[in-house]
């Protein structure tokens, strides 16, 4: 079939591009067809609002088209990093999210590593089994199982503090300001501990045993296997997930922060979403909002970029793109 | 030498024995941490108010009570927002699961023309989007505000979705879609009627995936719908834990009992969390099988 299209298109001029395009479409119409709502609904719900960010550079205001609003330049950008309340919420989102990357992206290698090791298969089930369930509720249940623990009245904590002789008052973890970071990463790592978990055991499954039957000949311990084999075997997948973290690096969790704020510790944890959130929707500015929403997504692909090409000269086979 | 080889691989040196000891202790403690503020939630919320006031470690009930179970579930306001958060997780994932299998078949067939195009657009989607801002209006200029559609509408595609489907797609043998092909079948008989049987466990892995997404999420609720008729369980269920946090600055919280009931406001939101996690543990066993089975799917570079 090929063939015979090739022999025509040799045989007779090539015709325009124009037409080349209506004779493919024709062919397969059926399967432009199909492919046309996915692309419709990616135009519509993906890039019109990319077209959008153009508000960041212009005189937006609520009832106007976008396209007759004048073009003020960098205006928003410049009023934006003039603002304190931005640069804090700047802040605590480079500090959040590095103590997630520090802590949420090792921890489920080592736990991995760990359920790795258990010999009885039944345990092994029940580790697995246990650790999934919070990646499956909601933040709300999330925030609602802290409370449930750590209120100072109610919560199960103190009955805990007791067993290692501690009797005193305790402080509203959920409201303390030096605590309120801490308590934002502790459940970052808490929910999202066993889906990295199941992607690299689902890894490590896939290593040939081979590999540490010679070892073990060989005369290496458990720890020097885990070294040696385990972890340059599944260090793709360690890259590939690094890659995605890094570039959700500008995106400190607001489904999570959203629900973890309140007035007393709202200082420590604003992030760049909560602050567009309040800037845009609460206060109707959409410039500047959206100003500050083109500069946590521009820099979000540039971290990705920048990542993947290292990935890339680090390890030719790695990267993501 | 099997013997020999086979008691090398099974013993552990002392230290190994240890290690195994404490690596054992560390998982089942994690375990412990996962599992028990479920259990302690459960307890809570069958206990008296009364008596569970004074909070600590929650292994039984105490004095087992219904009462607060009795009073949230004459609440009108739960039965609203179950129904609509139901509704959204079931329609959204069927419209979704639709959406995607339409994109992803055509993208996985080499005689495509434009499938790199295309690709290469809907991965970028994945890399950059406009933000909240932007999204807002298009959704407002949409009259989508304060509509049903805005919970399944905005999120009817996940672009890292349709890349896993279109990689199952691309290893089913071509030779099946030939043949029918050439019995004159159209492409949206070859998806339905070859493929889509074909990819059960594809297609259930992403079921849930879009399902977990669409149940847990409420974002799109606090953004585009204020309508009380319109509002989502998980909304709902922050609206009254957040009403806490909102007064928490004082370090000693008194739980205020409720003149109309004997209710703790503790033991208020215990229940609602325990009502709203229930969906979710029904649906376990199916999401632990099948997620697993997706993640490994997802995590095959493609």
């Amino acid at each position: 079939m090929s063939n015979l299209t090739n022999h025509r298109a040799s045989a007779v001029p090539r015709p325009s591009l124009k037409s080349r395009i209506l004779s493919t479409i024709h062919k397969d119409w059926m399967l432009y067809l199909m492919f046309l709502p996915g692309l419709v609904y990616i135009l519509l719900f993906k890039y019109a609002p990319m077209y959008g960010v153009t508000i960041a550079f212009k005189d937006f205001k609520i009832g106007m088209d976008i396209m007759d609003a004048p073009w003020v330049g960098l205006k928003h950008f410049a009023d934006l990093f003039g603002r304190t309340a931005f640069l804090r919420a700047l802040q605590n989102n480079i500090i959040i999210s590095f103590a997630k990357l520090a802590f949420g992206f090792p921890f489920p290698i080592i736990l991995s590593l760990m359920i790795n090791e258990v010999r009885s298969s039944k345990m092994k089930k029940l580790v697995q089994t246990s650790v999934i369930l919070p990646n499956f509720v909601s933040w709300v249940v999330v925030y609602g199982l802290f409370y449930a623990i750590l209120s100072p009245n109610a919560g199960a904590l103190k009955d805990v503090l007791r067993l290692f002789g501690y009797e005193g008052a305790l402080p509203n973890l959920l409201a303390s300001q030096s605590a309120a970071r801490t308590m934002v990463v502790v459940s970052h790592v808490w929910k999202g501990a066993g889906m990295g978990t199941i992607v690299y055991l689902a890894a490590i499954t896939g290593i040939d045993q081979g590999l540490y039957e010679a070892a073990s000949i060989d005369g290496a311990g458990r720890l020097k296997q885990m070294w040696h084999i385990t972890l340059p075997c599944i260090r793709t997948t360690i890259i590939v997930l690094l890659i995605f973290r890094v570039g959700e690096m500008m995106y400190a969790g607001f489904d999570q922060i959203f629900v973890f704020s309140n007035d007393a510790i709202i200082s420590k944890i604003d992030i760049i979403d909560t602050y567009v959130y309040k800037l845009g929707l609460q206060e109707r500015k959409y410039g500047i909002s959206t100003a500050a929403g083109l500069f946590q997504s521009f820099t979000g692909l540039v971290l990705v970029l920048i990542t993947n090409w290292i990935a890339k000269r680090v390890d030719p086979e790695s990267g993501l793109i | 030498m099997a013997n020999k080889r086979h008691h090398k691989l099974g013993a552990a040196t002392g230290g190994e024995r240890v290690g195994q000891v404490l690596n054992g202790v560390f998982l089942g403690l994690m375990v412990l941490v996962t599992i028990y503020p479920f259990w302690h939630v459960v307890m809570y919320s069958l206990s008296d108010s009364h008596v569970s006031m004074s909070g600590g470690v929650f292994l039984w009930p105490r004095e087992f009570s219904l009462l607060s179970y009795q009073q949230l579930l004459s609440t009108r306001q739960l039965y609203i927002c179950y129904r609509n958060s139901i509704l959204k997780t079931l329609l959204g994932t069927g419209i979704a699961l639709l959406l995607t299998a339409l994109t992803a078949y055509p993208l996985s067939l080499p005689r495509f023309k434009g499938r790199g195009f295309f690709s290469l657009m809907i991965f970028f989607t994945m890399l950059f989007n406009g933000g909240m801002i932007p999204t807002y209006l298009l959704i407002r200029d949409l009259h989508l505000l304060d509509t049903f559609w805005v919970y399944v509408l905005p999120a009817a595609m996940s672009a890292y979705n349709m890349f896993i489907l279109r990689n199952f797609f691309q290893s089913i043998p071509p030779s099946l879609e030939e043949s029918a092909l050439l019995d004159g079948a159209n492409p949206f008989q070859v998806l339905f009627h070859i493929v889509l049987p074909l990819s059960g466990p594809a297609l259930a892995a992403l079921a849930m995936f879009y399902g977990v997404a669409l149940w847990n999420g409420y974002m799109d609720n606090v953004l585009y719908v204020n309508d009380a008729n319109l509002q989502l369980l998980q909304n709902y269920l922050r609206q009254l834990i957040a009403a806490a946090g909102a007064k928490s600055g004082t370090v000693s919280e008194m739980a205020d009992v409720s003149a109309a009931s004997r209710l703790t406001e503790e033991t208020v939101k215990m229940t609602v969390i325990t009502v709203s996690v229930i969906p979710v543990l029904i649906v376990y066993p199916f999401l632990q099988k099948y997620y697993t089975k997706g993640v490994m799917v997802g995590s095959v570079k493609g």
